[in-house]
C-alpha cells in the first residue's frame, strides 16, 4: 500500500498547506501610527518622528489576536514586515531634517524596513495587553542588523492590534556616521546611540463593497 | 592715541562681532533668526528640497519675473509655460528654454509632467485657471490679489481649502521673507511700544499704460486701467503693504474710508491714479495708505508708530526711530545708524552684527540679499514637496481613501513647512483690498462685515 500511503501523505500536505493559507489572518497598517527616534548631541537632545509605518502582520488561528483566544506562553506564528519612508521622519526644523536625511543616506536608501523573525509570548494574557519578546531584522541605510526587543500587543479594540515597543541601536552598527553638521560653529556632534520608540496600529482590512 | 578712544573702539568692535544671540538676549528675549538665516545670494545655491516640476501660466512682466526667479533655483525646473499671446510666450521660452509652450492653459494642465503651476495672469482671470488647476491635482502658487471680485476670491479660497492633496500658496511674498519675520517678532514683542498708528505709501511716476501693436491687445494688456478688470492701486500694489501692516498689528481692520481719482493720467482710464485710504483697526489704531502714479517722491515704505518708537520698513531694510523718553533697549547704542534729515534711524537688521563663520568680519549691513519673491518661491517648492511626498507616503502605506486620516497626517506636517501665505491670508488680504477700492471709488466709509471674511 505504498502508493496509498503516498497519496494520503500528499493529500495531508495539501490540506495542511491550504489550512495554513486559510488560517493566516492579515492585519494591515493603519494611519495614526508613530515612530519616534531620539538621540543626543553636544548641543541638545533631538527627536524625529514619523506618522507612517506601512506594512502588515499575518498571524495564524492560534495567535491570541482576541482576548477569547487562549494565550499560551511560547513561540507564536506571526509574520510581520513594515516599512517607513526616511523622508517622513521629521523634527519640525527643516535644517535638521536635511542633515538627518543626508546622514541616513536617504537618496540611496529611501526606506527603513523591519522583518520579524521570531516572536515569543512571555506570559499568559492579563487583560488586553500581551507581552512578547521579538527578534527581527532592521534594515537601515542598506545595512541589516538583527535586533531583539520586547513588544506589547494591545487587543482592546476588536479587529485591531496595536504594537508598541522601544529599543536602542547604534548608528555606527548600520554603517552610519553620527552627523556633525557644519552649522553653528561646527561644534555640534550627535551621539551614536539612538532610541527607537514605535506605536504601530494595524487592523483587519476594511470590507470594500 | 587717546586710551579711552581705543578702548571704546575695541568694545564696539567686539560687540559688532559678538553673536546676535547675545545682543538679542540684551534686547529682552526677542527671538532671533540668526541661526537659520539664509546664505547670502552669492553663496552656492543648495536645494531646499527635491525638485518639483513647475509651469508658469501668464507670461507678462510678473510671469517672467517668476520665471527668472525659478531659473536660478536648483529645484524648480520649469517644464511648461503658457500664454495665449504668442510674443509673450516666445519671450517666456527664452527665459525657460526647456519648457514646452502652450497657448491654452487647459492643455498645459493636462500635461502630467507638470506638478505645480504658478499663475500670473491678469487678476480677473485667476478663478477659472485656479479652479481648473486644483481640479487637475496641481499645486498652485497664485499671485495676489487672488481675484477681482469677492465671489471669485471666495470660490478660489474654497477650491484651495477643498484640494486636500494640493499645496496652495497665495502670492503675498512678504509672508515668506525672513526680514519681515524678524521685524514681526520685534514689533509684536512690544519693542516699539504700543502701536498707535501706521502708514504706508507707494509713489511712482509712471502711467501704468503699456503699448501694444493692436487696439484689442492694447485693451487686454492694460487690464489694470479698467475698473471692470482691476481694483487699482490698492489691490495690485497696496495689498502687499496692507497685509504686512495688518499682520504686524495682529488685527483686521474694522472699517475703511477712501478717496481717489484720475488726477494726472487722463487717458480714458477709470481706475484712479492717485488714492488715499484710512483703515480703522480695533482699539482705534489708524492706518493710512496713499499711492499715486503721478509723483515718485519718497517711493514706497511702511511705517508703524509706537509709543516708544517708530519703525520704518523700506524693502529689505528697516529702521527704528526712538522717542527720547523710551526705555533703553541696550543694543541700539552699538547698532548702525542712518541720518534721515533731522532724525536718526537705528538699523533693524537681525544679522547686521553676525560673525561670518568664526572670523571677525561682520557681514554686510543688508543680509537679506534675496528678493521676497525668491523666498516665497523657495517656500512654495519646499512646501509643495512636503505635501506631495506626504501624500505619496500615506497612500503607499495606508488606505488611500481614508481622507480624514490623510488630512490629519498632512496637518501634522505643517511644522515642516517654510513660512508662506496660504489661502486664508490670501483671501483676507483680497477682501480688504476689494472693499477698500470700493470705498475709494465711492469716496465712502465702509464697515467690514464679518460675513465677507467667511469662506
Amino acid at each position: 500500500m505504498k502508493l496509498k500511503t503516498f497519496f494520503v501523505a500528499v493529500a495531508a500536505l495539501l490540506l495542511a498547506g491550504s489550512l495554513t493559507a486559510q488560517t493566516m489572518t492579515r492585519y494591515e497598517a493603519q494611519p495614526g501610527s508613530k515612530m519616534k527616534i531620539e538621540g543626543t548631541s553636544t548641543v541638545h537632545d533631538w527627536t524625529v518622528e514619523s506618522g507612517i509605518i506601512g506594512g502588515s502582520v499575518e498571524v495564524d488561528a492560534a495567535f491570541p489576536a482576541e482576548p477569547a483566544v487562549k494565550a499560551v506562553p511560547g513561540k507564536v506564528n506571526a509574520r510581520i514586515q513594515t516599512t517607513l519612508p526616511v523622508r517622513s521622519l521629521k523634527s519640525g526644523k527643516k535644517a535638521m531634517d536635511d542633515v538627518m536625511h543626508e546622514a541616513m543616506n536617504m537618496t540611496a536608501h529611501p526606506k527603513i524596513e523591519y522583518r520579524l523573525t521570531e516572536m515569543v509570548l512571555k506570559e499568559p494574557a492579563n487583560g488586553p495587553v500581551l507581552n512578547f519578546e521579538t527578534k527581527g531584522e532592521l534594515i537601515l541605510a542598506g545595512a541589516t542588523n538583527t535586533i531583539s526587543m520586547p513588544v506589547t500587543v494591545d487587543r482592546s479594540e476588536k479587529g485591531k492590534l496595536k504594537f508598541s515597543g522601544t529599543t536602542s541601536v547604534k548608528m555606527t552598527s548600520f554603517g552610519l556616521k553620527p552627523p556633525a553638521p557644519s552649522v553653528g560653529l561646527g561644534l555640534i556632534r550627535t551621539g551614536d546611540d539612538v532610541k527607537l520608540t514605535f506605536e504601530w496600529k494595524t487592523a483587519l482590512p476594511a470590507k470594500t463593497p | 592715541m587717546n586710551p579711552q578712544e581705543s578702548s571704546d573702539f575695541n568694545r564696539r568692535d567686539f560687540l559688532k562681532g559678538t553673536s546676535l544671540a547675545a545682543l538679542m538676549a540684551a534686547m529682552g528675549g526677542v527671538p532671533l533668526r540668526a541661526e537659520d538665516a539664509k546664505p547670502a545670494a552669492d553663496a552656492p545655491k543648495k536645494a531646499s528640497s527635491p525638485p518639483v516640476s513647475c509651469a508658469v501660466i501668464g507670461c507678462g512682466l510678473r510671469g517672467r519675473e517668476i520665471l527668472n526667479t525659478l531659473a536660478v533655483m536648483p529645484n524648480a525646473p520649469v517644464v511648461a509655460v503658457c500664454d495665449h499671446y504668442a510674443p509673450f510666450l516666445n519671450r517666456a521660452k527664452t527665459a525657460a528654454p526647456k519648457a514646452e509652450g502652450y497657448g491654452d492653459y487647459k492643455k498645459l494642465l493636462a500635461n502630467q509632467a507638470v506638478q505645480a503651476v504658478l499663475i500670473a495672469t491678469p487678476t480677473h482671470q485667476h478663478r477659472e485657471i485656479t479652479e481648473a488647476a486644483l481640479q487637475a491635482g496641481k499645486h498652485v502658487y497664485l499671485e495676489a490679489p487672488l481675484a477681482h471680485s469677492l465671489d471669485d476670491a471666495r470660490a478660489i479660497a474654497r477650491a484651495a481649502q477643498a484640494a486636500l492633496k494640493s499645496n496652495f500658496q497665495a502670492g503675498l511674498q512678504m509672508r515668506s521673507d525672513p526680514q519681515r519675520h524678524f521685524l514681526l517678532q520685534f514689533i509684536r514683542s512690544g519693542a516699539a511700544g504700543k502701536a498707535v498708528s501706521a502708514r504706508a505709501q507707494w509713489h511712482k511716476k509712471e502711467s501704468w499704460r503699456r503699448a501694444a501693436p493692436s487696439p484689442e491687445r492694447e485693451q487686454e494688456l492694460n487690464w489694470r486701467l479698467s475698473s471692470a478688470t482691476s481694483n487699482g492701486l490698492i489691490a495690485e500694489v497696496g495689498l502687499h503693504q496692507l497685509d504686512v501692516l495688518g499682520w504686524f498689528l495682529k488685527a483686521r481692520p474694522v472699517a475703511v474710508t477712501g478717496f481717489g481719482g484720475v488726477l494726472h493720467w487722463s487717458d480714458g482710464r477709470d481706475v484712479p491714479d492717485t488714492i488715499q485710504a484710512v483703515f480703522e483697526f480695533p482699539g482705534g489704531t489708524l492706518l493710512s495708505y496713499d499711492a499715486t502714479l503721478a509723483n515718485s517722491f519718497d517711493a514706497d515704505y511702511e511705517m508703524i508708530y509706537g509709543t516708544d518708537s517708530a519703525v520704518m520698513i523700506r524693502a529689505n531694510k528697516a529702521w527704528m526711530f526712538k522717542e527720547v523718553d523710551s526705555p533703553l533697549l541696550g543694543w541700539e547704542v552699538y547698532a548702525r545708524k542712518d541720518e534721515f534729515y533731522k532724525e536718526t534711524g537705528i538699523a533693524l537688521v537681525a544679522n547686521a552684527t553676525k560673525i561670518v563663520a568664526q572670523g571677525d568680519k561682520p557681514v554686510e549691513d543688508a543680509p537679506y540679499a534675496n528678493t521676497s519673491l525668491s523666498y516665497a518661491l523657495e517656500a512654495f517648492i519646499s512646501n509643495t514637496y512636503v505635501v506631495l511626498s506626504g501624500v505619496e507616503d500615506f497612500v503607499a502605506s495606508f488606505n488611500p481613501n481614508d481622507t480624514a486620516a490623510l488630512k490629519e497626517y498632512l496637518a501634522g506636517l505643517a511644522k515642516s513647512k517654510l513660512p508662506a501665505a496660504g489661502w486664508p491670508e490670501g483671501y483676507e488680504a483680497t477682501v480688504i483690498a476689494i472693499k477698500a477700492n470700493e470705498a475709494i471709488l465711492k469716496k465712502q466709509r465702509i464697515t467690514f462685515e464679518k460675513e465677507w471674511f467667511q469662506v
